[in-house]
């Protein structure tokens, strides 16, 4: 279950003393927000047994005459005295595109922040460590269409203008994934890394359609679904009026009675998209807010170690399971 | 009582909405009530409940209708005064026979522990059957002996003194108590039409005795609605053409008429005589207007109203004002056509009104005194020294109960003044000086009176350029009504027997002082006039009730004609009190015939009823109504006397003091379980 996934790590984030996200989204300034979480990533990664993997490096490959001496890892020669050349995906460095859903829906939080907050603040860290790693970075934020755009780039106050970005907070309004989706695609031309944050709380007839545009492309695409707690346990008490969020319809709803069903209905949501990512071969990372950002990033960087091993066709044993 | 139990049945599908982020996993549900939630917060509901109960009682109360209830007799019986409206307006159609049979209930249910007193009244109470003479009576034959004194009860033609009715009535009881008898319930049953021309001025700040109630019952006329009339003057009393009266027409507030007529009625009694006038008078509307000329030669007559179904008061009667004639006897011989003498003033002091005709005559008929002008004279004024024979005849005259005015014009006159005020010398000087000026006024004498306003007080602009000084001796009887600046006196009053002599130490032509041109003059002359007693009454419209002043002080008894054609004689002097039907009063005086006009007051031509308010507001208990009239005041059941609302409003107190107690109690409960269920939600 994904659920119990999330319970584990967040369990194991805390145990290697990573921030608690209470305490992180009570730093006002973002960016300091994400450094934190990086430093913290970094800091658990000692310990950690991910070791030695970087966004884009893959192998060494022995020197050969007529090869570019610029990438002769000289430090392996001078332990082994062999020519070794440092071997990347792509010549280029990586364009990476963050799509950060910023409809009414992401304002919803139990745990006296909101969703919204939380995912900006992973966007925020996402760009920080790409950045760090010297990749190219773009921001589009969306709701029922793209409010902002920010071109993948890597120079000199790039990252501060993308963090501003961030922090903008745009009046939002419903969600559509056809719409943002589909705008990408003709943005980034280029094949890159497309990380889509959001809840996915809407019907997910279009973003099938969409994911496979872009995968085709190309692009590779990391999905990162954000919910609340109190949106899986759904833990509320007496009958109420529930207003919706987005189309501010009113509805009047006795949890007790409907708990159940409203787990169920949101867990099939869930898989459903799962399975859409897992078809197209996009990594689905569902992060419950109240997890610790940091394993949010352990997730990210070891699904894309995952990814650049030998590509197993999990789509087929997920079927058969 | 429902509302606590639905609020607390739905409480729990308050309307609070809580934002959510999505509906896609929803689906409504509609509110429910377990049994488990109607039980849950009972206490809660139990106090609300309570809440409610006190609050709807609070309001309810009183208009329970047992606590409208009188209480039970009294073992020892009950008092009662029943008071019979016996007013003019009680003449209305079909209201004294409903009153009088109301009055006979009464009479009728008493037990023989009661005690009923009968009074009837309209603008004097008077006592038909007393406490004393009801228990001096065989228990059997109460009812029938008070019967029979209503029997010969009808209603007069006098006006409603309601306030002055009530407090007798009350008295009654004082009275009664003072003998040391038991005190049982006592009440005052009114009975009366409770028009609103009622007179209730004697309530006004009385004391209420303590435990007096008043039931009203009011009987109600078979017509609602009525006109009157009343005549106010004399309009054109120098008119060659005929006379008019101003006429003050009154349209009761209940009335559904509004255009009326206004004709003289013919002598002959049937019928009418010369124009008619049109009045337009809506309902609630007093107007005073200018009546259609009597006809030639006629100085009395009867004004009839015509278009309003209650013609007791639908007549005016009107007798021309006679002008009075008043004589001044002046004891000089001096022309009234000089002005540098004091007659030329005096003459031009009392110009001819429509009212009075005052005529100057001197006493001095070929320079010899004449003793039968001042027999007519009703004041005398002696501009300088007289002779003895005029001294002596003077004196008499005064001492009989007149007064004469004596103008010191020179130092001489003082022999004149001493032989008139029977002292044996009185020595005057001429003051020095330029001129003097009035210092001190004596502003409570009556001549003065009137002038006691600051707006009329100022004296201080008459300069007397002479005047004379006088010593008075200590023991004279003499009152010194004004002082000249140098403190001696300007104007004394010495008596002289019944009479006065006024005695003016200064002139007032203008050789001696600037009196009689200054705007004193005249009125100083007239107050001097009236307070002598000169001017006889001449008023000749008066109202029901009233008594009329005897037209001739002296001589023999006066013979009144009444409009029923009955001759009273009354002694001369004695004023006329038989007034009591509307109508024209004649009498001889002397040689002339005087013609008196009695009318209503105009105030039983209001016959709009009065609220049960009124009464209240005055401070009268009231104990609703009997219920033996044949018809009730609307709303007059319901009605608390205010001693009792007062009651009420205690126990209103205590009433909201619990409302409230129980209302903190719920507001703690329901605070301490709002956050109960708060706290278990978040632990959840």
């Amino acid at each position: 279950m994904p659920g119990e996934s999330s319970i584990n790590l967040s369990s194991r984030g805390r145990e290697r003393g990573f921030a608690d996200p209470k305490a992180l989204m009570a730093i006002r300034n973002l960016e300091l927000r994400a450094r934190v979480v990086v430093e913290g990533f970094w800091k658990g990664l000692h310990r950690s047994p991910y070791h030695g993997f970087s966004a884009e490096f893959t192998e060494y490959r022995q020197y050969s005459p007529g090869d570019d001496t610029r990438y002769l890892d000289w430090r392996l020669y001078a332990r082994s005295d062999r020519y070794y050349l440092k071997r990347f995906e792509d010549e280029t460095n990586l364009r990476c595109h963050l799509l950060v859903d910023q409809s009414r829906s992401m304002d919803y939080g139990s745990l006296g922040y909101l969703k919204s907050d939380y995912v900006r603040t992973l966007a925020a860290t996402l760009a920080w460590f790409l950045h760090g790693q010297g990749d190219a970075v773009g921001l589009i934020s969306f709701d029922e269409r793209v409010r902002d755009y920010l071109p993948a780039r890597h120079r000199h106050g790039h990252l501060r203008q993308l963090m501003l970005a961030l922090e903008n907070q745009p009046e939002g309004r419903e969600t559509n994934l056809g719409e943002p989706l589909r705008r990408v695609a003709e943005l980034a031309r280029k094949r890159g890394l497309i990380i889509f944050l959001s809840d996915l709380l809407t019907p997910l007839d279009e973003l099938e359609r969409n994911l496979a545009r872009l995968t085709a492309a190309g692009h590779e695409v990391v999905i990162f679904q954000a919910l609340d707690p109190n949106e899986l346990a759904f833990e509320f008490q007496r009958p109420t009026l529930f207003q919706d969020m987005e189309s501010r319809q009113d509805v009047y709803v006795d949890p007790a009675a409907l708990r159940s069903e409203y787990q169920s209905r949101l867990a099939g949501h869930c898989r459903e998209a799962e399975v859409i990512c897992q078809k197209l071969g996009a990594a689905f990372h569902r992060v419950v807010t109240d997890q610790p950002l940091e394993l949010a990033l352990v997730n990210f960087l070891r699904g894309r170690s995952r990814r650049n091993k030998p590509v197993r066709r999990r789509a087929q044993s997920f079927a058969s399971s | 009582m429902a509302g606590p139990v639905l609020f607390h049945l739905i409480r729990r599908s308050a309307r609070e909405r809580l934002p959510f982020s999505s509906m896609m996993f929803l689906r409504p549900t509609p509110p429910r009530a377990t049994r488990r939630r109607k039980l849950e917060n009972i206490f809660l509901l139990l106090l609300r409940c309570l809440a409610i109960l006190l609050l709807a009682v609070g309001f309810a109360r009183p208009f329970f209708p047992k606590g409208n209830a009188s209480p039970p007799p009294a073992e020892e019986g009950r008092q009662m005064v029943v008071l019979l409206d016996t007013s003019a307006s009680m003449r209305r159609e079909g209201l004294w026979a409903k009153a009088v049979a109301v009055a006979r209930q009464y009479i009728a249910k008493a037990a023989p522990a009661d005690r009923i007193a009968v009074m009837a009244f309209d603008q004097q109470p008077r006592t038909l059957v007393s406490f004393a003479d009801w228990a001096s009576w065989p228990v059997g034959e109460r009812a029938a002996l008070a019967g029979q004194r209503l029997e010969n009860l009808s209603p007069g033609w006098k006006g409603t003194q309601l306030g002055l009715a009530l407090t007798t009535a009350a008295e009654q009881f004082a009275d009664e108590a003072g003998i040391g008898e038991a005190m049982g319930t006592r009440e005052i049953a009114l009975i009366s039409d409770l028009q609103e021309g009622a007179k209730l001025d004697g309530l006004q700040g009385h004391g209420w005795p303590k435990g007096v109630r008043v039931i009203l019952d009011k009987v109600d006329p078979l017509r609602r609605g009525n006109a009157g009339l009343t005549i106010l003057d004399s309009a054109n009393p120098n008119s060659t053409v005929g006379l008019s009266a101003k006429v003050r027409v009154t349209n009761a507030r209940d009335s559904d008429r509004e255009n009326f007529v206004l004709r003289w009625s013919a002598e002959s009694g049937t019928g009418f005589t010369g124009k008619s006038v049109d009045a337009y008078l809506p309902p609630g509307q007093t107007r005073n207007i200018l009546a259609p000329e009597l006809s030639n030669g006629a100085v009395t007559g009867a004004l009839k109203l015509t278009g309003d179904e209650e013609d007791f008061d639908n007549a005016a009667y009107f007798a021309a004002l006679e002008r009075e004639r008043v004589v001044i006897a002046y004891f000089g011989s001096d022309s009234a056509d000089d002005p540098n003498q004091s007659r030329y003033y005096l003459q031009r002091a009392f110009p001819e009104t429509a009212r009075r005709q005052v005529e100057v005559i001197s006493t001095f008929a070929n320079a010899v005194f004449s003793i039968e002008t001042l027999t007519r004279a009703g004041l005398a004024v002696i501009p300088s020294g007289l002779d003895a024979a005029a001294v002596a005849g003077l004196r008499d005259w005064i001492a009989g109960g007149k007064t004469a005015l004596l103008i010191l014009t020179n130092a001489q006159s003082g022999a004149t003044l001493a032989a008139l005020a029977g002292m044996p010398q009185i020595e005057l000087s001429e003051a020095s000086g330029d001129y003097a000026l009035l210092g001190e006024i004596d502003f409570t004498h009556p001549i003065f009176a009137p002038f006691a306003d600051p707006r009329f007080s100022d004296f201080s602009r008459i300069h007397f350029w002479k005047h004379r000084r006088w010593t008075m001796p200590p023991n004279v009887q003499a009152r010194v009504l004004a002082k000249f600046d140098d403190g001696a006196p300007a104007l004394a009053q010495i008596t002289i027997e019944k009479g006065s002599l006024l005695a003016l130490f200064s002139g007032w032509t203008p050789a001696d002082s600037q009196l009689a041109l200054s705007s004193k003059f005249v009125p100083l002359m007239q107050t001097i006039l009236d307070w002598s007693g000169g001017a006889e009454s001449v008023r000749t419209q008066f109202q029901t009730g009233e008594q009329i002043p005897a037209p001739v002080a002296t001589g023999d008894a006066l013979q009144w004609r009444k409009p029923d054609g009955k001759i009273v004689s009354v002694a001369a002097g004695t004023p006329f009190t038989e007034t009591d039907a509307p109508g024209i009063y004649s009498v001889m005086a002397g040689a002339e015939l005087r013609h008196f006009a009695l009318n209503l007051p105009l105030d039983e031509s209001r016959t709009a009823p009065l609220s049960p308010d009124d009464f209240a507001r005055l401070g009268v208990p009231l104990r609703g109504t009997s219920g033996l009239s044949a018809a009730k005041a609307p709303g007059a059941q319901r009605h608390l006397p205010p001693a009792e609302l007062e009651n009420r409003r205690k126990l209103w107190r205590w009433l909201i003091l619990g409302l409230l107690a129980v209302a903190l109690v719920e507001v703690v409960l329901g605070g301490w379980l709002a956050g109960r269920v708060n706290t278990l939600e978040v632990s959840a």
